[in-house]
């Protein structure tokens, strides 16, 4: 029996002046389903998952229905849509109510009114099983993003509800706590058969647990499969949700493979080894010289040791680098690693109590704060909110220079032209960044420092924002990325290092690095690495693969 | 583990903890008499020393120097008294106004650190469960109230780190209508940013059905027989301590004419009772010590 079925549902926000935001969305969601709903930005995931609360539904015009369990959504009761339609949102910050772990638990039961017995045995149960007994005293204030996100899922299974609806849950998650947090969610659907509806970017974590994905794009529903069926629908459209299939469905559609498409690191490598029997002819792709590599450094760390108080462990443990000019320079590692940390310090924030920092062949020290922070050195922060400051992106970005043609210049560089009169806050994730970026660029950087700029956003917005920084290494910007997504820092940095307790420890290319590495690297290079050396994008695999093939005909 | 987490006192029920702060820091502040003050600062100070180790010294250590300026300082503005020790600019020093000027000063003292007490033992969460039963939604709101505070301090200090790496916000040489300027934006900037944050926060409770029901209250905290033990002891102490008060049994007049009813004798029991209720919580301290103490040594 369908648990919901949406019935060719329509919606137009109130303030979009007649632009459908839905339209003539029709399909069933099974009991006991995992149904993944994926699109672009703005195609509307969002304004449909919350149509399927709608406590939660914006002011708008609405045509056809939802129906919950064969009755119309909107006939339930609050208390009813409570307690079965669970709803975890983006943000893990902000749907935590209250101070204590404990108490945000049982918040939603004290909603409904329910008895200290009922209570007690629910809080203790959840705990248990998500496993928050040793955070269950604390302050929700000293978690983890991934705890809070966790504690979110955790008391909204408390109420127990039917169905759990999780709008890009993972999206301000590092990737090994987005992965913590979907195997729940997965552990969720197995064992006690709630219907899961969710909405991802790491399509790579979920597509291959999913039992349908449904696409869309601009409202619409484009396709609607089984998982290992959407990839081919999706190549054969040649649509641009294609980029955001897992590596491997992009690998074998991208080299023309057949059979069935494998969806798995593990399914990738035994159709590679199947594919070539004998081994591959060509095994790693012509070695290109970097060409930055031998640039003057444009910024020279020395043995930085730093830590936030006295009593407390060093959080930098003498990082050094040399970061060549006119580069993209990746750190990647761990979380808390002190990669941030060490931005800041670059920034003059953080002030390493032993070692050298020059930036332009002159120590940092030496600089004026004015001096430094106009034509030399600027930071995009990890939240781009927190360089928002006014009511429009016009003046946010003539805040910064009051030049009209520079404004105009750097916004057509970052593509946000069409937002800028829209308020800051009304952006998409992808879009503020962009924006916030163009809000950096206007002091002329020539050394820039990226802080996780692909947190949180789209795979098309990230294919925009690295045509964006490869125009700006163009002219000649250095550019400091700390990022923990290996797949980005494979296909666009010219150089990756790996922070690790408080050093950097190894720098080399992309393909050097990840391709020595066997875990911490892309998921190409995992599929691949038994036959190819080095192949550390899927673009790599998919070129190897033609030339092998190529070789034989 | 926090000091104060380790003390058994602070392991009871809230309703213990603040029964005892009441009476103490209430019964406290209706006795004037100098032993019973003095009895209440000698505890006050051996419960704040438990409860915070070498850094509750600090805060006692610093309370001395107050006590001798109250002490000395009494007879300088009061004049009254019979005994006159010596004459400062021309008027009386006594010795009844000193002797009031000690009892003002412990009893301030005492009162000070039974707060410190208090802050330690009775955290905001715990006031929570106590109150939050009888009015769940206003106490809802001002647990958000009291989140929103942290939260805020902690956006102002990203807004100005984010600033300052992009040359904004205060530099080192701003003038002070610059600066101004500056933290207006940024006071802008935190207003919209808290707004958009409680617009999902709201309907983060809405999703979770906030105002379908009378909301209930999950109490933490379980009610064992020995916190039943200890409030029926700090009832029936507090009883005779107010009998005590109501037989004048505690009363004590320093100036024009010295008047202090003798402890012992016939108000023996009073001062007893006293005594022992400020100890409660040094001796449930004292006693789990002797027990770990004691269970230690027979392992």
């Amino acid at each position: 029996m369908a648990h919901f079925e949406i019935r060719d549902l329509s919606f137009t926000y109130a303030s979009a002046k007649g632009r459908l935001s839905l339209d003539r969305v029709s399909f069933d969601v099974d009991k006991g389903q995992y149904l993944v709903l994926c699109g672009k930005s703005g195609s509307g995931k969002t304004t449909l998952l919350k149509q399927l609360k709608p406590v939660l539904s914006p002011a708008g015009k609405r045509s056809g229905e939802v129906l919950f369990n064969g009755v119309p959504v909107r006939q339930l009761s609050e208390r009813d849509q409570a307690a079965k339609i669970g709803y975890v949102m983006q943000n893990p910050d902000d749907q935590i109510v209250t101070d204590k772990v404990w108490h945000e638990l049982a918040f939603g039961l004290e909603s409904l009114g329910c008895d200290q017995k009922t209570m007690r045995a629910r809080v203790a149960e959840m705990a248990c099983y998500f496993g928050i007994q040793d955070w269950f005293h604390r302050d929700v204030a000293n978690l983890s993003g991934g705890q809070k996100q966790l504690l979110n899922l955790a008391s909204i299974m408390a109420m127990q509800p039917e169905v759990l609806i999780l709008d890009e849950p993972t999206s301000q998650l590092d990737p090994i706590a987005a992965s913590d947090f979907l195997n729940t969610v997965r552990k969720i659907n197995l064992e006690l058969g709630t219907t899961v509806i969710i909405t991802e970017h790491r399509l790579e974590d979920i597509f291959p647990h999913a039992d349908r994905a449904v696409v869309m794009d601009g409202g619409r529903v484009i396709a609607d499969d089984r998982p290992r069926n959407i990839g081919r629908l999706l190549y054969e459209q040649d649509n641009p949700m294609f980029t955001a299939m897992p590596t491997p469905v992009r690998v074998f559609y991208g080299s023309g493979g057949s059979g069935e498409c494998p969806l798995t690191v593990r399914d990738g490598r035994s159709w590679l080894s199947e594919a070539f029997p004998a081994g591959a002819k060509v095994k790693s792709l012509p070695e290109t010289k970097n060409p930055v590599e031998d640039n003057e450094p444009a910024l020279i760390m020395k043995e930085l040791w730093f830590r936030y108080e006295k009593d407390t462990p060093d959080i930098m443990r003498g990082v050094s680098a040399e970061v060549p000019t006119g580069s993209l320079y990746a750190i990647v590692g761990g979380n808390g690693a002190g990669k941030s940390t060490t931005l800041k310090a670059i920034c003059g924030i953080n002030r390493p109590y032993r070692g050298k920092i020059r930036i332009f062949g002159k120590p940092v020290e030496k600089y004026r704060s004015a001096e430094l922070f106009s034509r030399c050195l600027a930071m995009l922060p990890q939240d781009p909110k927190s360089l928002f400051v006014k009511k429009t992106v016009r003046e946010e970005l003539e805040e910064m220079n009051s030049d009209k043609a520079r404004v105009g210049e750097i916004a057509a560089l970052c593509q946000v032209e069409p937002l800028l009169d829209s308020h800051p806050y009304d952006l998409s994730g992808g879009e503020q960044q962009r924006a916030a970026l163009a809000k950096v660029l206007l002091t002329e950087p020539r050394l820039l420092l990226l802080d996780e700029p692909t947190k949180g956003i789209d795979s098309f917005f990230k294919e925009t924002f690295a045509g964006i920084l490869a125009e700006l290494k163009a002219k000649g910007i250095t550019i400091v990325m700390v990022s923990h997504d290996v797949e980005f820092c494979a296909r666009y940095a010219d150089m990756v290092s790996m922070f690790f307790d408080g050093q950097i420890l190894t720098t080399d290319t992309p393909r050097r690095f990840f391709g020595s590495n066997s875990f911490y690297t892309t998921a190409a290079n995992r599929m691949s690495r038994h036959v190819f050396t080095q192949a550390v994008t899927a673009e790599d695999v998919i070129a190897l693969c033609r030339a092998n093939r190529e070789g034989e005909a | 583990m926090k000091r104060e987490e380790n003390d058994a006192f602070s392991r009871c029920h809230p309703a213990v903890g603040f029964t005892f702060f009441v009476g103490a820091i209430g019964l406290g502040a209706m006795i004037m008499h100098p032993a019973y003050i003095a009895a209440s600062a000698v505890f006050a100070v051996t419960y704040y020393c438990l409860l915070k180790g070498a850094r509750g010294m600090k805060l006692v250590a610093l309370s001395i120097p107050l006590f001798l300026f109250l002490t000395f300082a009494n007879p300088l503005v009061n004049h009254d008294g019979q005994r006159v020790l010596t004459y400062v600019f021309g008027k009386p020093y006594t010795f009844e106004a000193l002797l009031y000027g000690m009892v003002i000063a412990g009893m301030l003292i005492a009162m000070i650190l039974w707060a410190g007490c208090y802050n330690a033992v009775m955290t905001s969460d715990k006031f929570m469960t106590l109150f939050g039963g009888m009015i769940p939604t206003i106490s809802m709101l001002l647990l958000m109230v009291l989140r929103l505070v942290p939260n805020m301090l902690r956006k102002i200090g990203q807004l100005a780190g984010a600033r300052r790496c992009i040359g904004r916000g205060a530099a080192e040489n701003a003038t002070k209508k610059e600066q101004a300027a500056d933290s207006l934006n940024v006071l802008s900037a935190l207003m919209t940013w808290a707004l958009e944050g409680g617009v999902i926060t709201a309907d983060s409770m809405k999703a979770r059905g906030y105002g379908t029901e009378r909301r209930s209250s999950f109490q933490i905290h379980t009610l064992t027989g020995q916190d039943i033990c200890l409030l029926g002891t700090m009832g029936v102490l507090t009883v005779m301590i107010v009998r005590l008060i109501a037989l004048g049994g505690t009363a004590a007049n320093y100036t024009p004419i010295m008047e202090i009813t003798p402890v012992t004798g016939r108000y023996v029991w009073g001062f007893a009772a006293y005594c022992a209720f400020l100890s409660l919580p040094t001796v449930l301290y004292i006693k789990e010590a002797v027990q770990w103490h004691i269970s230690r040594s027979g392992i």
